[in-house]
C-alpha cells in the first residue's frame, strides 16, 4: 500500500445512476417506538381510576402494593401505600381504584380488613390464608363521590341486596349473644344480630335483628321471640329440663322465633317492629291464662325448697303455681307460720277433661260459683288437701300437691275471704327423713374397726398360702425336670434302637412265616378227611363230654392242671440233671453259694 | 500531528465490501457496481449516521417504558406483583443479595444506558469531526458491538421463568410489557451498533464525511 498502483491497470467500474432519498425510511423505527410508547403510557394514564384513602386503627396484613380491595370478591383496586396518620393513632392506606368501580367509591361506602376468622358461629375469609387479608368493599346508596373513608373494625353482618326486615327486640340483658348470633326459625338459621344498644333509659337492651327473606313472612305480630343462647338447663321440682336450639346456639348464643298457635291469625309484622326478647321458650310459648283463682295456704313447717314458681299439682297434674311465699302470724296462737300464696288455673285441670265431661267443663268454665261447689265437695268429702312434697330428694326442690287424704280432719272453705284459705296436712318428708338417719345411725353402730381387723388377718393367710405354693412348684420345678429329661432322652434312645431290630427281624421272621404257613396249609388239607371223622366222633361225645355241667369236663381240666404240674417237675428235674449229671449218682448237692 | 495515512478512499478507489475488490469509482458520488461480484459499491455505507442516529433514538425512546413498566407479573397464592427492572433490583439489594443486585443493575440498566450514550457520542464526534483520540473511540465501538448480544440475558432469564413457573394456581408467571421494550432496546442498539460504519471514525477532520451523513 506503500505505492499507488497503476490506475490504469484497474478495471472501470460499470454504471448505473439512482436516485437517493435524503430522508431514510429507517425513521419509521423511532416514530413507531414512540408511538407505542406514547400510547402505553396515554393508556395506562387513562385506566388510571380514583386514589382513596381508608383510615384503620390497625393494617394488620395490610401491604402496600399487594393487599386488594375486593367487591363480591372481585378485586377492584389495590392499595398503594400504608402509613400513619399526623397524630401517630391510626393507619392510613391509600389504595387505588380501578377505573371501572370508579362509581362505586361514594359518600356511605364502607371499607374493611377481611381476614380469616374463626368465631363460634362458623369459619369466615378462609381464602385469606393464602391470599393474605385484603380489603372487603360494600357499595353504598349516595351518589356523592368520596375519596376519604373511615374503614368498618368488623364486616357488616348485612350485605346490602339481601331481602329481609330488620326488627327491634327489647331484652333485660344481652345474655351470650353478639353480633352474628344466629336467629332461628325452627332450628332453621333465619337471620342474625346485627347490632344491639343500650336503651336510653338503661333498662332494657334493644337489638336489631335482621331476618333474611323468606324466612320474615313468618314474622307475625303475634310472634314471640326468645333467647335460646346454650343450654337452657332450668333445676325446677319437675326436674331437670335441658333444651337448645342447636350446637352453635349453644356455644354462639343465638334467639328463635316462632308464632303460638293461638297466635298464628294475627298480621305480618311491619318492618321495625318491636317485640319483647322472653328468656326462654316455655315462657314465649306460653298461653296467657283467662281465669285464675288465687288462694293461700298456712304451713308450720319448713318452707326451705319452696320457691316462687313451684308448680301446684292437683291429683300429680299442674294446675298452677305459687307466687309468693313468706311468713305470717297467726291471729289466734299468736305463733309464726308458713303463708304460701298460690294461683290456680282451672282452665288448666278443665283442659284435661275427656270429651264425655266437655258441657261439664264448660258450665264449669263459665261459672265461678259451680267451681266453688265442686272444690267444696272435695275438700268436706274426699278430704282434698295441700301437702308440701319434694320434687326432687337432691336438690330439696318442693312443690305443692293436692291429694285425698280421708283421715284427715274436717276443714271447710271460707269462700268469702279475699283469699280464701285452703287446709293442708303436714308433709311426709320429716318422717322419711327420720327413716333414712335410722339407716344411717345403724350402719354407723356397724364394728368396721374389729371387721377391718379380720379382713387383714385372713388376707394376711392367704398371702402365706400363696406364697408356700409358690414354693412348691419352684422346687416341683427344679426337682422333677432334669430327671424327666433324661428319662425321655433314653426313651428316645430305646425307640431308635427297637427301630432297626425290627426292621430287620421282622423281615425274616415273615419270610419263615410264609413258608409255615405254606406247610400249614399242606397239613390242614391233609387233615380235612380226618377231621370231619373225627367231627362225626365229637358229635356224639359231645352230649357227654360238653354237656353244660358235664363231669367229664371237670376231670379232663383236673388232670390236665396234674399232667402240667408233672411236666414242670420234669423240666426241672431235666434242667438240674442236665447242670449237674452226677446228680444222678451222687444224688443232690446243696447249692453252692 | 501526525501525517494523514493514505485509505482506499483517500486515493480515489473504493473497495467493494462484499469481495473486498478494490476497483476505481465510476465517479465520486455514485461508485457503481463491483465488477466481480456486482456487489453495490460505497466509499462509506450509505446514511451510516442517519440510520444509527434513527435507530439509537428509537432504542431511547424504547428504553423508558423498558424500565417503568414491569417486566414480570408474579401470581402467587392469590395476589399478583408487578416488579419492574428497577423493582427487582431494589428487591435483591433490600433482600441482602447486594451481588446479584448488582449484576442486574450492570447489565439490564447501565450496559444499555451505556451503548447509547457511547453510539451517541461516537455519532456526534463523527458528524462534528471532533478529531483525536480516534483509536479510543474505536476501541468503545467494538465493546459496543460486543456488549451488545450479553444485554439479552434479561429476556432470556425472564422467558425461562415464565416458561417454568407455571404452577396454576398457587403460582404463576407472566411477562410484563416492559420486557417487551427491553427487548427492542437491545435489538435496536445492537442494529445501531452494526449500521454505524466505524470507518467514519477515522474519516473525522478530514472532510468526508458531510457527504455520507
Amino acid at each position: 500500500m506503500a505505492e499507488t498502483p497503476d490506475r490504469d491497470d484497474l478495471p472501470q467500474a460499470t454504471v448505473v445512476p439512482r436516485s437517493r432519498a435524503r430522508i431514510s425510511v429507517v425513521w419509521i423505527i423511532p416514530v413507531l417506538a414512540a408511538v407505542v410508547g406514547l400510547g402505553i403510557f396515554v393508556q395506562r394514564i387513562l385506566s388510571e381510576g380514583p386514589t382513596i384513602t381508608i383510615v384503620f386503627k390497625a393494617a394488620e396484613g395490610i401491604e402496600a402494593g399487594k393487599t386488594a380491595v375486593k367487591y363480591k370478591d372481585v378485586s377492584i383496586g389495590q392499595v398503594t401505600a400504608v402509613r400513619l396518620s399526623p397524630d401517630y393513632t391510626k393507619v392510613e392506606v391509600t389504595a387505588k381504584i380501578a377505573k371501572s368501580a370508579k362509581g362505586l367509591i361514594v359518600e356511605d361506602a364502607k371499607f374493611w380488613v377481611v381476614e380469616p376468622r374463626v368465631t363460634l358461629s362458623g369459619v369466615s375469609g378462609l381464602g385469606t390464608l393464602l391470599s393474605g387479608n385484603y380489603i372487603g368493599f360494600e357499595v353504598g346508596k349516595s351518589n356523592k363521590a368520596e375519596r376519604y373513608f373511615t374503614g368498618l373494625e368488623t364486616p357488616p353482618p348485612i350485605t346490602s341486596g339481601q331481602l329481609g326486615r330488620q326488627f327491634l327486640l327489647r331484652a333485660h340483658n344481652l345474655g351470650s349473644l353478639g353480633i352474628g348470633s344466629p336467629v332461628y326459625y325452627r332450628q332453621l338459621q333465619a337471620g342474625q344480630v346485627i347490632g344491639y344498644s343500650l336503651a336510653p333509659d338503661g333498662k332494657t337492651v334493644d337489638m336489631q335483628v335482621f331476618i333474611n327473606a323468606p324466612y320474615d313472612q313468618y314474622v307475625h305480630e303475634g310472634t314471640r321471640f326468645w333467647n335460646a343462647s346454650g343450654v337452657d338447663v332450668s333445676l325446677g321440682a319437675g326436674g331437670v329440663d335441658v333444651r337448645l336450639e342447636s350446637l352453635v346456639a349453644l356455644i354462639a348464643g343465638g334467639l328463635a322465633f316462632e308464632t303460638p298457635p293461638f297466635e298464628s291469625g294475627t298480621e305480618r309484622a311491619p318492618a321495625a317492629m318491636v317485640f319483647t326478647l322472653h328468656k326462654d321458650r316455655a315462657s314465649a310459648m306460653k298461653q296467657p291464662d283467662v281465669i285464675s283463682a288465687r288462694y293461700v295456704m298456712y304451713f308450720t313447717e319448713s318452707l326451705r325448697g319452696l320457691s316462687v314458681g313451684a308448680p301446684v299439682t292437683l291429683l300429680g297434674l299442674p294446675a298452677g303455681e305459687v307466687t309468693a311465699v313468706g311468713l305470717d302470724i297467726d291471729p289466734a296462737t299468736l305463733n309464726i307460720r308458713g303463708r304460701v300464696e298460690v294461683v290456680s288455673y282451672p282452665e288448666r285441670i278443665i283442659a284435661r277433661l275427656g270429651a264425655r265431661d266437655a258441657a261439664t267443663g264448660q258450665t264449669l268454665e263459665r261459672s265461678a260459683q259451680q267451681r266453688h261447689e265442686l272444690f267444696q265437695r272435695m275438700v268436706e268429702k274426699l278430704g282434698l288437701r295441700g301437702q308440701l312434697q319434694s320434687g326432687n330428694l337432691l336438690t330439696g326442690q318442693l312443690y305443692i300437691a293436692f291429694e285425698y287424704f280421708p283421715d284427715a280432719p274436717k276443714a271447710k272453705i271460707d269462700w268469702n275471704r279475699d283469699v280464701p284459705v285452703l287446709p293442708v296436712v303436714p308433709s311426709t318428708i320429716p318422717n322419711l327423713e327420720a327413716k333414712l338417719s335410722g339407716i344411717l345411725a345403724k350402719l354407723d353402730e356397724l364394728p368396721y374397726g374389729a371387721i377391718g381387723a379380720d379382713v387383714t388377718k385372713v388376707l394376711a393367710l392367704v398371702n402365706t398360702v400363696v406364697q408356700d405354693a409358690g414354693k412348691a412348684v419352684n422346687r416341683v420345678d427344679a426337682d422333677l425336670m432334669p430327671e424327666l429329661r433324661t428319662t425321655l432322652d433314653e426313651v428316645r434312645r430305646l425307640m431308635v434302637t427297637a427301630d432297626g431290630v425290627l426292621k430287620n427281624d421282622l423281615s425274616k421272621t415273615l419270610d419263615g412265616a410264609t413258608t409255615t404257613l405254606a406247610d400249614i396249609k399242606k397239613v390242614v388239607e391233609e387233615l380235612r378227611g380226618p377231621i370231619a371223622t373225627a367231627d362225626l366222633v365229637l358229635k356224639n361225645t359231645d352230649a357227654t363230654l360238653l354237656g353244660q355241667h358235664a363231669p367229664i369236663q371237670q376231670d379232663l381240666r383236673d388232670t390236665l392242671q396234674e399232667v402240667a404240674r408233672a411236666a414242670r417237675s420234669l423240666r426241672v428235674l431235666m434242667d438240674y440233671l442236665d447242670r449237674h449229671p452226677d446228680a444222678l449218682i451222687r444224688g443232690k448237692t446243696a447249692v453252692k453259694p | 500531528m501526525m501525517a494523514t495515512p493514505l485509505t482506499a478512499a483517500r486515493a480515489g478507489l473504493v473497495a467493494c465490501e462484499t469481495c473486498d475488490l478494490l476497483s476505481r469509482p465510476v465517479d465520486a458520488a455514485e461508485p457503481g457496481y463491483c465488477p466481480r461480484c456486482s456487489g453495490a459499491l460505497e466509499w462509506r455505507r450509505p446514511h451510516s449516521l442517519q440510520y444509527t442516529w434513527a435507530l439509537v433514538i428509537a432504542a431511547a425512546i424504547c428504553y423508558v417504558p423498558a424500565n417503568v413498566l414491569p417486566v414480570l407479573n408474579t401470581t402467587a397464592l392469590g395476589s399478583t406483583d408487578s416488579d419492574t427492572i428497577m423493582g427487582g433490583v431494589m428487591l435483591l439489594y433490600t433482600t441482602g443479595s447486594w451481588p446479584l443486585a448488582l449484576i442486574v443493575l450492570v447489565a439490564s440498566v447501565m450496559v444499555p444506558l451505556g451503548k447509547l450514550i457511547a453510539l451517541t457520542y461516537l455519532l456526534l464526534a463523527v458528524q462534528r469531526g471532533w478529531a483525536g483520540g480516534n483509536r479510543e473511540k474505536t476501541r468503545l465501538f467494538r465493546m459496543v458491538e460486543f456488549i451488545g448480544r450479553w444485554s439479552m440475558l434479561d429476556v432470556f432469564v425472564d422467558t425461562f421463568t415464565v416458561a417454568l413457573v407455571q404452577l396454576q394456581p398457587l403460582m404463576s408467571v407472566e411477562p410484563g410489557p416492559g420486557v417487551l421494550f427491553f427487548a427492542a432496546v437491545v435489538v435496536l442498539t445492537m442494529m445501531a451498533a452494526n449500521s454505524f460504519d466505524s470507518r467514519l471514525i477515522w474519516d473525522a477532520g478530514t472532510g468526508r464525511v458531510e457527504r455520507h451523513g
